[in-house]
Order: structure tokens, then C-alpha cells, then sequence
């Protein structure tokens, strides 16, 4: 089986590096390309952090673009559970990999364009704020020709926000954004906090994890120990949910989610609502369902698909 | 004096025409390229119209670079005279221009990075919707910093009533391209309608395009004569502005123009979007971020620009041969 073509667009972050990391090693995935843009952190430390979890995982060998800077018209702001560094209390070494010369968005449009005249779509994994995909798309909006579909963390529906009342982060980091990716036409899977708030990863997964994991294992302890939210009023258990990497899980183990299509909304002009996302369940606007929003995850299932991934690290030649 | 390097960011469009030719003509100015953005027009038909312009004006030399075809995140809109599309060989011959294969966004940050590189920052002209350069802006720290300023044609701060009865087109159009670049922090340069309704030029001014131009100023001529755009309920008097040939004159002729500092923002959503306002006694407790220009100098203004269209009817000033 030929694999399925992938450019991950992210912020890592510490749910972003786990997400990579089992992306590694997959080999139902070809990455094209990893596209840090300003979120989780600055844009400087994203991209830092992408470069290093790409040794981390012995996946040099993937090209790493600088997105935008900024987000499209909001000040930048950052995450709240990733530490100073974006990877918790983890130090990882001084990366010898560098970053393209190439911008993330002019490699968005150049890998679209080509994709789509040689009708080889690729799908886009946005793990992070969606601005290099909307500034890509509002350069030329015909690479969304070459866009299989998008598979997005972001939003909350029937879940409150994690950042303000209503909004998720990556949403809220960048909704003019994310408001021209869901009115592009481009079908898109949406892994919003109604989905990752169900797979938490708890303690005593973490032990697992640790226990399987080979030679990232003691990394990988420390960034899952990190992501402990112990917040159990909110969370209903301790531990942390399991964002960014659902997006990776989705891709190669779909029967493990439920989705329902809706007309996805993003708010992007009240102050107080800001980036919240809004489904038309019920046919309300009149106007055609725009994603496939998951519902339900078999949480203990998903776990399971990630601790066989990782556990690939323990192994001898990888992915 | 160094002629001031610049990029026209455009959506030509008449005034447009008038400022694309008039600084391709001006020996003050060294036009980098022009970027061209949806606006008046679709961007089709104003890469079309940037083409023939070019062509018309000689300056096979100056790039055209198609750019961003609708706004950042509102509907979009078109001008009112968008029924024009792109300009009939009749009224303006076809050159055999092509565009650049390079993106006008990759072009703007390209000129930006090199400029910031090597401390010789650029200006931009930005006569139309501000898409291109806040697509530019959004992408790179360095792109502002290679930017010495940007003199945009936008914005009504008293003279309202433009295309809404709040807004002024350019900024209509993209509110958000706008009050990025506003908030840049590079110095802005507003050229709003309060100030370009002050120079009304009249058929008699069209006819001097014409008679004296070439085929630039033929092309002028025509242009302007069909699509007349003089009210007289509204101005008092016979005549049509041409709002976007004032950004290349303050560059040329700061003189003709009067200005003062002030905080400058617009109105992003709602019933009121595209609202710009001037806060021109500090009441935002905002450090001012522009200069907006105030008063011209109307015969000083339409006279250099009839002089400047001039230029392509005297074979002794060839544009073209002044730049070989």
C-alpha cells in the first residue's frame, strides 16, 4: 500500500512532540514536510523544538519549513502547559539539523501546487494555529486542489474552551485563520476538545509508556509527567488530554472515532467569544455541512494503538 | 538626493492608472515592481490592466506580480466603477507584457529581506487593498524592517461617504490588510479623501493628458473622459479626484502637501467596518503611528501630474531611454 502523503503543520509543544514522534514511525505515512508556526511558543522555539524532536525520533531526514510569525491579525499568544521551552522541563540537545531555506507557506503552495496537477493530494495535519495554511491559501486558494483534506486539533462544541470560556487554544492563537480554512471548501476533520477531553493520559499510563518505549523512553516520561494537568474537577481523572496526537491516531486508526458532519462556525469578531467554534448540528444556517466533527473516541483502545507505536522505538531499525 | 526605491501595491483601476504611470515617468523614483491585488476590479482584470500599463508606459523593465485575489477574511467587494474589468484595447493597447511568475507576496518579502539586509530600506506605495502586504507583514519579522515606510492611499476621516457612509474603499475592502499595516509599526503615510477631494481635475485637465502624454497620456484621456468621475452636488464644483496619484507626488514634491501626526485605526467589523479614524490630540493615550496628510496644493498637484504625463509625449524624455 502506498503510503498516505502528510505535511504536519504544528507548534510542538509537548502533545505536538508525541504526535510527531508516533508519525515517525509509521510507515502507512509519508511526511513531506513539518511546518512550525508561532503557538504553543514563539516561532523561534517551535521551530527549535521541531528540529530537535526530529534527532529525538532519528527522522532527519524530514525537511523542517518556518512558518509566520505571528498570527494573521491577533497579537501572538502562547500555551500555558508547555513549560518555558515548550517542552516541559525536558532539555534535548543543541540541534545539529537546520531549517529550510524555504518559508513553511511558500512550501505549502509549491508541494499544493504540484500536487494537485499531478492529482496526488496530500493531507494536511494541523496540529497548531492554522496560520500558515491560511495565509498559504489566501496567496493562492487553487492549492486547495491539492489538499486530500485536513485533519485539525482545535476547537471546543459541546465541551467549553480551555483557554477562555468558549475557546480552545489553536483557535483562539489565530480565528481569522482558522475562519478561512473552514470557509475554503476543503473537507476537514475536526479532533475538537470534545474529542481529546475524552482520552486522558493518566499516571499509570505514563509508567507504561515509559516501560515500552526504548530509547525515547526517558524523554518521553518526562514530557507525559509534564502534561498532568491534576485537575480532576475539571478532567473527572488526573492527567492530561491527549490533543495533537489524536490527530496521528485518526489518520491510521480511524474506526476508533465517531464523527458527525456539521457547518462549522468561527467567531473572530466578538472579544468576548473570540475563537470559539460553533456546529450547526441541526440544519439551523442552511448551508452544507463543512466538517466531520468527532463525537466519540474509544479512549482505552487509543491508548493501546499509541504504547504499540512507540514501543517501535524499543525495537532495533525504525520505521 | 537617492531616488526612493518603491513597490506599488495596486488595483488598477483609473486613479490607479494615473499613479502607476505618473511614477514610471518620474526620474525622483525607481520602481522596484508593481504588486497587484483584487480591488477595484478582480484580479484578472487588474493584473491585465497593470500589464497594459506597463506596456503603454514603456517601462518594459518594471515587473508586474500578480498578488492576492479577494480579502483576508471579509466578503469581498469591488469598486465602484468595477463594471470597467480590465481596460479595452481600445482605450489602452495591449502590450505584450506578461507576469512575473513570482507571487507579488513573495515579491514584496523578497525586496523587504534583501532591503533590511543591506540597511536600505524600501517605500510602498499602497493604492489599493492592503492584502498583499499584510500577507507580506504576517510572514517574516524582517519584511517590516526593510520597509522605510508605507505611503498608502486610504482611509476618510471627515469626508465620509465614499462607498458606504462610513468607508473609504481601500479599506472597506480589506479592513483587516489595513489595520495590520497600521499597526505595523512601520511609519505610515495616509493619503485619506479628506485630502484627495480637495484636487478636482476636469475635462479640460483630461485633455492635457491626451494632447500632451503620448500614448500613456491618450491612454489617460480616455480613460478618464468615459468614466466621469465628478459630482457636482457633492463637491461643489466641476471635477473628479484621482485619489491614488497623490502618494507618488508627496514623494516626488512633499511641498504641494500639508500633514500632521496622528493615531490611525480602523473599525474591523460590524456595521461601521472600514471606519478609519484619526486621532489627531493624543485622546487614545496611543503614540501616533502615522502621518496623515491634510491639504494639497491643488493646481501645484494636478499640474506636476499633467507635467509628469507629459514626459511620454516628448521623445527627448523617453521614459524608457532615460532609463538606458
Amino acid at each position: 500500500m502506498t503510503p498516505i502523503p502528510i505535511i504536519v503543520d504544528c507548534d510542538p509543544g509537548i502533545d505536538d512532540t508525541i504526535a510527531l514522534l508516533t508519525a515517525f514511525v509509521s510507515p502507512e505515512l509519508e511526511i513531506l514536510g513539518i511546518t512550525p508556526v508561532c503557538g504553543n511558543q514563539p516561532l523561534d522555539r517551535t521551530v527549535r523544538n521541531a528540529l530537535q524532536v526530529c534527532e529525538l525520533g532519528e527522522r532527519t531526514d524530514i525537511p523542517v519549513f518556518a512558518g509566520c510569525f505571528r498570527p494573521m491579525f491577533r497579537e501572538p499568544i502562547h500555551g500555558q502547559f508547555h513549560g518555558t521551552t515548550g517542552l516541559g522541563n525536558t532539555v534535548l540537545p543543541e540541534p545539529v539539523k537546520t531549517v529550510e531555506k524555504a518559508s513553511a507557506v511558500d512550501f505549502l503552495i509549491d508541494t499544493l501546487t504540484a500536487a494537485a496537477i499531478l492529482q496526488k493530494r496530500i493531507t494536511i495535519c494541523c496540529l497548531g494555529p492554522m496560520t500558515n495554511l491560511a495565509v498559504a491559501l489566501r496567496m493562492n486558494p487553487q492549492i486547495a486542489d491539492g489538499i486530500e483534506r485536513i485533519v485539525m486539533m482545535g476547537g471546543a462544541y459541546r465541551e467549553p474552551g480551555n483557554r477562555t470560556m468558549t475557546a480552545e487554544f489553536n483557535v483562539l492563537a489565530d480565528p481569522h485563520a482558522a475562519h478561512v480554512v473552514f470557509s475554503s471548501g476543503i473537507p476537514i476533520v475536526a479532533l475538537a476538545l470534545d474529542a481529546t477531553h475524552q482520552v486522558m493520559l493518566k499516571p499509570e499510563h505514563v509508567e507504561q509508556f515509559s516501560a515500552v518505549s526504548g530509547r525515547i523512553s526517558q524523554t518521553l516520561a518526562e514530557l507525559m509527567a509534564f502534561w498532568d494537568r491534576n485537575d480532576v474537577r475539571r478532567y473527572g481523572s488526573r492527567g492530561g488530554p491527549l490533543h495533537d496526537p489524536l490527530v496521528i491516531a485518526y489518520l491510521l486508526a480511524p474506526q476508533l472515532f465517531q464523527t458527525e458532519r456539521a457547518r462549522v462556525f468561527v467567531e473572530h469578531e466578538s472579544e468576548l467569544c473570540m475563537g470559539q467554534t460553533v456546529a450547526d448540528w441541526y440544519g439551523k444556517s442552511g448551508l452544507e455541512p463543512n466538517a466531520d466533527i468527532v463525537t466519540k473516541v474509544d479512549a482505552e483502545r487509543v491508548i493501546a494503538f499509541f504504547l504499540e507505536r512507540l514501543s517501535r522505538y524499543a525495537e532495533k531499525a525504525v520505521a | 538626493m537617492s531616488r526612493a526605491r518603491i513597490i506599488i501595491d495596486a488595483d488598477p483601476g483609473l486613479d490607479d492608472a494615473a499613479a502607476i504611470l505618473m511614477a514610471l515617468a518620474s526620474p525622483e523614483i525607481d520602481v522596484l515592481g508593481l504588486s497587484i491585488v483584487a480591488g477595484n476590479v478582480s484580479l484578472k482584470d487588474t493584473v491585465t490592466n497593470a500589464c497594459k500599463l506597463v506596456g503603454i508606459s514603456g517601462r518594459t523593465d518594471v515587473a508586474v506580480h500578480a498578488g492576492a485575489a479577494g480579502p483576508l477574511v471579509r466578503d469581498q467587494v469591488f469598486g465602484k466603477y468595477a463594471k470597467i474589468g480590465s481596460f479595452s484595447d481600445e482605450f489602452v493597447a495591449r502590450g505584450g507584457i506578461v507576469p512575473s511568475e513570482e507571487h507579488a507576496v513573495r515579491f514584496i518579502i523578497r525586496k523587504a529581506r534583501e532591503a533590511a539586509e543591506a540597511g536600505d530600506s524600501i517605500t510602498i506605495c499602497a493604492i489599493g487593498p492592503m492584502t498583499n502586504i499584510a500577507l507580506a507583514l504576517v510572514q517574516h519579522p524582517d519584511v517590516a524592517r526593510g520597509i522605510r515606510q508605507i505611503v498608502s492611499m486610504s482611509g476618510a476621516f471627515t469626508a465620509l461617504g465614499h462607498r458606504t457612509p462610513w468607508a473609504e474603499f481601500n479599506v472597506l475592502a480589506d479592513p483587516h490588510a489595513a489595520e495590520i499595516v497600521y499597526r505595523s509599526g512601520i511609519p505610515i503615510v495616509v493619503m485619506p479623501l479628506d485630502m484627495t477631494f480637495q484636487a478636482l481635475f476636469t475635462a479640460e485637465h483630461f485633455k492635457s493628458f491626451g494632447d500632451r502624454g503620448g500614448v500613456a497620456g491618450g491612454a489617460l484621456f480616455n480613460l478618464f473622459s468615459t468614466f466621469d468621475r465628478s459630482d457636482v452636488a457633492r463637491f461643489g464644483r466641476p471635477g473628479g479626484p484621482i485619489h491614488d496619484a497623490t502618494t507618488i507626488a508627496w514623494l516626488i514634491r512633499p511641498e504641494l502637501f500639508i500633514s500632521r501626526k496622528a493615531t490611525v485605526g480602523t473599525q474591523v467589523t460590524g456595521l461601521t467596518m472600514g471606519y478609519t479614524y484619526a486621532d489627531f490630540h493624543q485622546k487614545m493615550g496611543r503614540a501616533p503611528n502615522a502621518i496623515v496628510v491634510t491639504d494639497v496644493d491643488e493646481a501645484g498637484f494636478i499640474n506636476l501630474l499633467i507635467e509628469r504625463i507629459s514626459l511620454y509625449g516628448s521623445s527627448a524624455s523617453d521614459p524608457k531611454r532615460r532609463e538606458a
